[in-house]
């Protein structure tokens, strides 16, 4: 049980960790406050674009948040502070699985607080609150699960870095936040099945409009990418972890 | 001119630099246009946003330098601290140069409709220097090259949003749209509108005007701090 105890440091040190915080609920906060102000009352095809919008901003910034976990794995078992992990009398690899679980759980509660403010503030509709609370906790944890696989499958942090930039930068493009997509079939595909972000908003969109079929299975989705990185994280996690 | 050679192959070693200063501009060129808005294809529109993330990363060199003691050892050799900024300076002028003329030509062959592809040059070039020299004197407020870095993408996002480069400016309630104007992405904005539908040149070489007095503005914070 000792492990479970460092729970508690770990918690400190992500407080301490201000540059994250103004990343990861800063900006979303003032770009949340901005778009809020400057799409009131248009509409795009019956659907609000305040609401749109502002529930893609709040789960596109969930993609990043994996890398509090893969900061915290990578300084604690690549660096040379490494040793003096493993000299502590804990299971080594459970302490590895508490750090990623708290960089969850921190995305998550970052995640949530956006959802009320942006609710209560702006007048969002989100739908279910718990549903989209529920749908933000599959994008941290998926995006937790692949920032630790890309942090194994590379020799070099920045590298894993610069790669976990572009599957957050890429699943946005992807799913046509910044532009249009052209249709084609790939790209379509892509989007329907395997994109994150498009598959966590047809998930709340689906729930709001009351179609919970489609809500699930796009929820389904996101846990079957979970369970598929999950597996290739840990078998890449037991050959590079100390 | 040792080190603007030794600036430049600094660059290039670093492969992930490479990287993006050969694949954005590339990508930038093949993004599509839109009926309405923006008034350029896409990846004109947000090339500005590009030039600044390029001049951040390229500038952060000289923040490695404070931070590795190099700038205090500088002052023990027979180059000024005049020559030592100039020279990484004009390093970093002549890749964003290189980048600038790669997106309009390449532009240009692609069959993007530019409108006026020199003058859209000239206003790239400028805004360029002014990236450079903002991201100068950003970085004299840090010592960390990678704070320094991440707190600026979180600016780049905002300074884009509210100079109209992601939204037009019109959109933006009355006060935004005043405070807009302090933010030299609105001028990089306002020039390409300019580009499309001006027709007074003395509009575009006010536009470039304010872009190069902001340059200038910077260069002088960013060259006060000498050791740190």
């Amino acid at each position: 049980m000792r492990e479970l105890y460092t729970i508690r440091f770990t918690a400190l040190r992500l407080s301490r960790e201000w540059i994250v915080l103004l990343l990861l609920f800063g900006v979303p906060i003032v770009l949340v406050t901005l778009f809020s102000v400057i799409l009131a009352d248009i509409e795009y095809m019956g659907v609000s674009a305040v609401d749109e919008t502002n529930v893609l901003m709040v789960l596109a910034f969930q993609l990043f948040g994996g890398t509090v976990a893969m900061n915290y794995i990578y300084l604690d078992f690549f660096t040379e502070r490494r040793y003096r992990i493993q000299s502590l009398p804990i299971n080594t690899s459970l302490y590895g699985f508490t750090l990623m679980l708290l960089g969850t759980l921190y995305s998550i509660l970052l995640g949530a607080i956006l959802v009320g403010y942006s609710t209560l503030v702006w007048d969002v509709n989100w739908g279910n609150i718990p549903w989209s609370i529920f749908i933000i906790t599959l994008m941290a944890l998926l995006s937790s699960i692949i920032c630790l696989l890309l942090t194994f499958s590379v020799k070099k942090f920045s590298i894993a870095e610069r790669l976990s930039e572009v599957y957050g930068i890429g699943a946005i493009l992807l799913a046509g936040l910044f532009f249009p997509m052209p249709d084609n079939a790939v790209i379509n595909w892509v989007n329907e099945y395997v994109n994150p972000i498009a598959l966590a908003y047809e998930a709340v969109d689906a729930y709001r409009n009351a179609n919970v079929e489609d809500a699930w299975m796009n929820a389904g989705l996101l846990g079957g990418l979970i369970v598929i990185t999950f597996v290739i994280m840990l078998l890449l996690g037991r050959r590079r972890m100390p | 001119m040792t080190i603007f050679t030794f600036a430049l192959k600094r660059i290039f070693r670093d492969k992930s630099n490479l990287a993006s200063l050969t694949l954005f501009p590339i990508a930038a060129i093949f993004l599509p246009a839109n009926d309405n808005w923006p008034l350029l294809p896409y990846g004109y529109q947000f090339f500005g946003v590009l030039i600044l993330f390029v001049a951040i990363r390229l500038t952060g060199l000289l923040i490695d330098d404070r931070q590795k003691g190099v700038v205090k050892r500088l002052a023990a050799a027979p180059v000024t601290h005049f020559q030592y900024l100039f020279q990484n300076l004009l390093a970093f002028s002549v890749i964003v140069i290189a980048q600038c003329i790669l997106v309009i030509a390449g532009g240009v062959m692609y069959g993007n409709e530019l409108y006026e592809p020199l003058w859209l040059l000239v206003l790239f070039l400028v805004f360029s220097f002014t990236a450079i020299a903002f991201t100068l004197a950003w970085n004299t407020l840090y010592r960390n090259k990678e704070t320094s870095f991440l707190i600026f993408m979180a600016v780049i996002m905002i300074i884009a949003m509210l100079g109209g480069l992601i939204l037009p400016v019109d959109m933006l309630p009355d006060t935004l749209e005043k405070i807009a104007v302090i933010f030299p992405t609105y001028w990089l904005a306002e020039g390409i509108e300019w580009v499309v539908l001006g027709e007074n040149i003395g509009d575009f070489l006010l536009i470039n005007g304010v872009l190069l007095l902001y340059a200038l503005l910077f260069l002088i914070i960013g060259s006060i701090r000498r050791i740190g």
